[in-house]
C-alpha cells in the first residue's frame, strides 16, 4: 500500500535493517539452548497457536528466535520482522501493557518482569522470562544489546505526533491494520482515544481517493451536517460510533467518534488536521 | 509466548487436504458434513443451537474477538443478537479481554463469554484466570478453555484440576479444550474425562481431513459442545492481489460460503469467525438465514485449487527421478507433517534420518527440476522449503 509508505517517508532516510537473528550473547553467562527458530506467515501458527493471526494483520513477515538459559533461568528472545517500522510499532502498541508508559527503547518499549517488548525499524522484539520471578536485570541487559544492534527507526511514526496532547489519554494512539472504527471503508489508519471521544486518522494513497471514501462515509453515516475544517467536513450520528466529526484534509481522513451527548469536537478535529504535515 | 514450538497449526487446521479432497475441484471434492434437518437456517433471523451438555442456547454463529480492534463491532454484534463471543488471555497480551469486556459490560447477563489460558500450570491457569475475569469486568467465565492443546498429554491433571477448582468457586461454569489439531488424540482424552470437559472448540472448516467430521460427531453424541473455529480456512485472508484466484476468493461471499459449510454439521453448536468490521458482521449473519448452495461449493472449490498446489497428497504419482537422489515424496511427506499436521519435531527427525549427503541436496542450485507432480504440487518450491526449515 502506498499510503503508509509515504507517511513514514522518514523511515527510508533512517535506513532499514537486513536479516536479524537473536543470540543470547549479549548479557554475560547466557547460553543459547537448541536451534534459532524460524517461521514465516505460512506456519507462524506452529509456533503460536490462536495467536498467530493478531500479528499476520500487522504485516508479518518473518520471526527468528532463540531460547537463552542462565542456570534455571529461560528467556525467549524472538526477532519479528514486519514489513516495514510503521507496522512493527503498530504490533507494539496492540501487545504493549497500555496502563504503562512506554520507555525510550527504540520507537518505543516496555520492560517488566517477566517480559520486555519494543520496536526498532521494521522489527518488533520480544523477549519473556521465565520461571516467575522478576527478571527485569537480564531482560534490561538483553534490551539494551538488541537495541543496539537493529539498525532502523527509533522513533514513533510521524502521525503520532500529530494529535494533539490535551485531553489525549497517554499512549492511547496506536495502528489498527485494518478497518478503522470498525468500518471497512477506513482501510488502515491510527486510533486513540481522548476524555471525549475516539480520534482516528486514515491516510488514503491521494486526495482523490481520500474525496472518495469521504462520500462513502457521509452515505453511510446518512443525516450528515457539512462542517468548516480543513478541505472538507461534517458531522452526524451513528448508533455505534455515535457523534462524529470527520474531516479531510489532502489524501488524510480524520475525526473524532464516539462524542456523547452532543459534544463538538469542531475545534479538536480543526487542531488535528491543521498538525498534519 | 510459547517457549516451545507448538506442534499444532493454523494449518493443521486450515490447508491440510485430504487425498480426496485434493483430486479435483468439483463437487466431490467437498468433504460433505451431514444435514440434519434441525439444523436448518430459518429465513428472516437468527437459528440458535445447544451447546452440548452445557444447555446453554447460542446462536449457532458467535464472534471470535482475537483480531477485532474496534469495540464498536463487538457491541453491534451483540446488539443484532449474537450470543456468543471467544476471547483469551493471551490476545493482544491481554488488551483483547480488556476491549470485550468494555464492549459487553451491558450485555454481560445475556451473552455467553468464553476465554482460554495458555498456562503449564495449575496456579499459573488460576492467576491467568483472575486476570481474565478482572480485565472482562465481570465474577465469572461462562466457559474457560485450556488453550491451544494439541495432544492428549497436554490435558494434564493439573490443569484439570485448576478447572475443577475454577468451576467449584463459582468463577467459571463449564470448562473446555480449545485445539488447532491434534484432534485424533485431544477429543478422545476429552470424551474419555467427559465428566470434567464442557466443551470442544476445534478447528473446523471445509479443507480439513475428512476424519474430524466423525470425531467432531463422537464428541457431541458424549454430550459435549461443539465451537467450531478457523471456520473460513485461512487461505481467504492468505490470497493477495495477483494471485490467479484472487479475484473469486475475495469476492463478497466467499468467506462466507465456508461459513455455511460449517454450519452444516449439526453436530457444530457454534462457531467463531475473527469479524474486525461492520460488513463483516453482517455478512456472516446471513450464514444463519442462507442455506449452503452450489455457488458456495464452487467458491470453497477455487479456494481449494488455490492451495492445492502447496500440498502433496502422497499419491505416488510424480515423475521423474532426482539426480541428486532426494526422496521426493519422503521430502514432501515430511513437509506435511511440517506445515500440515504441525508435526514439526517429527518431519525434522524423519529427515534427520535422511543420509547426510541427501540431507546437503539444495534444490534452489538446481537450474530445473525434473520432477512432475500430476496433481500440481509445485515440486521445487516444495522441496526448498523442506531443505529450509528441515536442514
Amino acid at each position: 500500500m502506498k499510503g503508509p509508505l509515504i507517511l513514514i517517508a522518514l523511515i527510508a532516510v533512517n535506513g532499514v535493517a537486513g536479516a536479524q537473528t537473536p543470540d543470547c550473547s549479549g548479557v554475560a553467562g547466557w547460553q543459547q539452548q537448541g536451534p534459532v527458530r524460524e517461521y514465516g506467515p505460512d506456519n507462524l501458527f506452529d509456533y503460536m497457536d490462536g495467536n498467530a493471526e493478531g500479528y499476520l494483520i500487522y504485516r508479518f513477515v518473518n520471526m527468528k528466535g532463540v531460547t537463552c538459559k542462565k542456570g534455571d533461568d529461560t528467556i525467549l528472545i524472538d526477532f519479528h520482522e514486519m514489513a516495514d517500522p510503521e507496522y512493527a510499532y503498530g504490533l507494539f502498541c496492540t501487545n504493549r501493557d497500555v496502563r504503562l508508559p512506554n520507555e525510550a527503547i527504540g520507537m518505543g518499549g516496555q520492560v517488566l518482569p517477566r517480559r520486555a517488548v519494543f520496536a526498532k525499524g521494521k522489527y518488533y522484539i520480544e523477549l519473556a522470562a521465565s520461571p516467575d520471578k522478576d527478571h527485569t536485570a537480564a531482560l534490561r541487559g538483553f534490551v539494551a544489546t538488541i537495541e543496539k544492534r537493529i539498525e532502523g527507526r527509533a522513533t514513533p511514526p510521524d502521525a503520532i505526533g500529530w494529535f494533539p496532547k490535551d485531553r489525549l489519554v497517554p499512549n492511547s494512539v496506536r495502528l489498527i491494520p485494518e478497518s478503522v472504527l470498525g468500518l471497512r471503508i477506513l482501510k488502515h489508519g491510527y486510533v486513540g482515544q481522548y476524555d471525549f471521544g475516539k480520534v482516528f486518522l486514515v491516510p488514503e494513497e491521494s486526495a482523490e481517493a481520500a474525496a472518495q471514501v469521504m462520500a462513502k462515509f457521509r452515505e453511510r453515516i446518512g443525516q450528515s451536517v457539512p462542517a468548516k475544517i480543513a478541505d472538507d467536513a461534517f458531522t452526524g450520528t451513528d448508533k455505534y460510533l455515535d457523534g462524529l466529526c470527520v474531516f479531510r484534509k489532502d489524501r488524510y481522513i480524520g475525526g473524532f467518534a464516539n462524542l456523547k451527548g452532543g459534544r463538538d469536537a469542531s475545534a479538536e478535529a480543526a487542531a488535528l488536521a491543521s498538525s498534519i504535515k | 509466548m510459547k517457549n516451545t514450538s507448538s506442534r499444532r497449526s493454523f494449518l493443521a487446521a486450515g490447508l491440510v487436504l485430504p487425498a480426496t479432497a485434493m483430486a479435483s475441484t468439483t463437487r466431490s471434492t467437498l468433504i460433505e458434513p451431514q444435514v440434519p434437518k434441525s439444523s436448518a437456517p430459518k429465513a428472516g433471523g437468527l437459528s440458535y443451537r445447544v451447546l452440548g451438555k452445557t444447555g446453554m442456547k447460542v446462536t449457532s454463529v458467535g464472534f471470535g474477538c482475537m483480531i477485532t480492534s474496534d469495540q464498536s463491532v463487538v457491541e453491534k454484534a451483540a446488539d443484532l443478537g449474537i450470543t456468543y463471543f471467544d476471547t483469551a488471555r493471551g490476545y493482544q497480551q491481554g488488551n483483547n479481554e480488556r476491549m470485550v469486556g468494555a464492549a459487553l459490560k451491558s450485555k454481560r447477563n445475556s451473552i455467553t463469554l468464553s476465554s482460554k489460558t495458555g498456562a503449564q500450570t495449575k496456579q499459573e491457569a488460576l492467576a491467568h484466570l483472575d486476570k481474565s475475569l478482572t480485565e472482562l469486568g465481570t465474577d465469572h467465565l461462562d466457559i474457560w478453555y485450556l488453550h491451544g492443546k494439541g495432544k492428549a498429554s497436554d490435558l494434564t491433571d493439573e490443569l484439570i484440576d485448576a478447572q475443577a477448582q475454577a468451576r467449584k468457586a463459582g468463577k467459571i461454569r463449564f470448562a473446555g479444550v480449545s485445539m488447532h489439531g491434534g484432534h485424533a488424540d485431544v477429543i478422545p482424552a476429552m470424551i474419555a474425562k467427559k465428566d470434567h470437559f464442557d466443551v470442544v472448540l476445534a478447528s473446523y472448516n471445509f479443507s480439513m481431513e475428512p476424519s474430524v467430521t466423525p470425531l467432531l460427531e463422537s464428541a457431541a453424541k458424549a454430550g459435549l459442545g461443539i465451537v467450531a473455529m478457523k471456520v473460513m480456512a485461512g487461505g481467504f485472508r492468505r490470497t493477495k492481489a495477483g494471485d490467479k484466484l484472487y479475484e473469486t476468493l475475495k469476492r463478497e461471499g466467499a468467506m462466507l460460503a465456508a461459513l455455511k459449510w460449517v454450519l452444516k454439521n449439526s453436530n457444530v453448536h457454534t462457531t467463531i469467525p475473527s469479524m474486525t468490521d461492520m460488513e463483516q458482521l453482517d455478512e456472516n449473519l446471513k450464514a444463519m438465514t442462507v442455506p449452503f448452495g452450489s455457488g458456495d461449493e464452487k467458491v470453497l472449490a477455487a479456494q481449494l485449487e488455490y492451495i492445492r498446489p502447496l500440498y502433496c497428497r502422497s499419491c505416488g504419482q510424480c515423475t521423474g527421478v532426482c539426480p541428486s537422489g532426494l526422496p521426493v515424496s519422503d521430502m514432501l511427506r515430511f513437509l506435511s507433517y511440517a506445515e500440515g499436521y504441525g508435526e514439526y519435531s517429527l518431519a525434522r527427525e524423519q529427515f534427520l534420518d535422511l543420509p547426510a549427503k541427501v540431507q546437503q541436496v539444495r534444490c534452489n542450485l538446481c537450474p530445473t527440476c525434473t520432477i512432475n507432480c500430476p496433481n500440481g504440487v509445485r515440486v521445487a518450491e516444495r522441496l526448498s522449503r523442506a531443505q529450509e526449515i528441515f536442514a
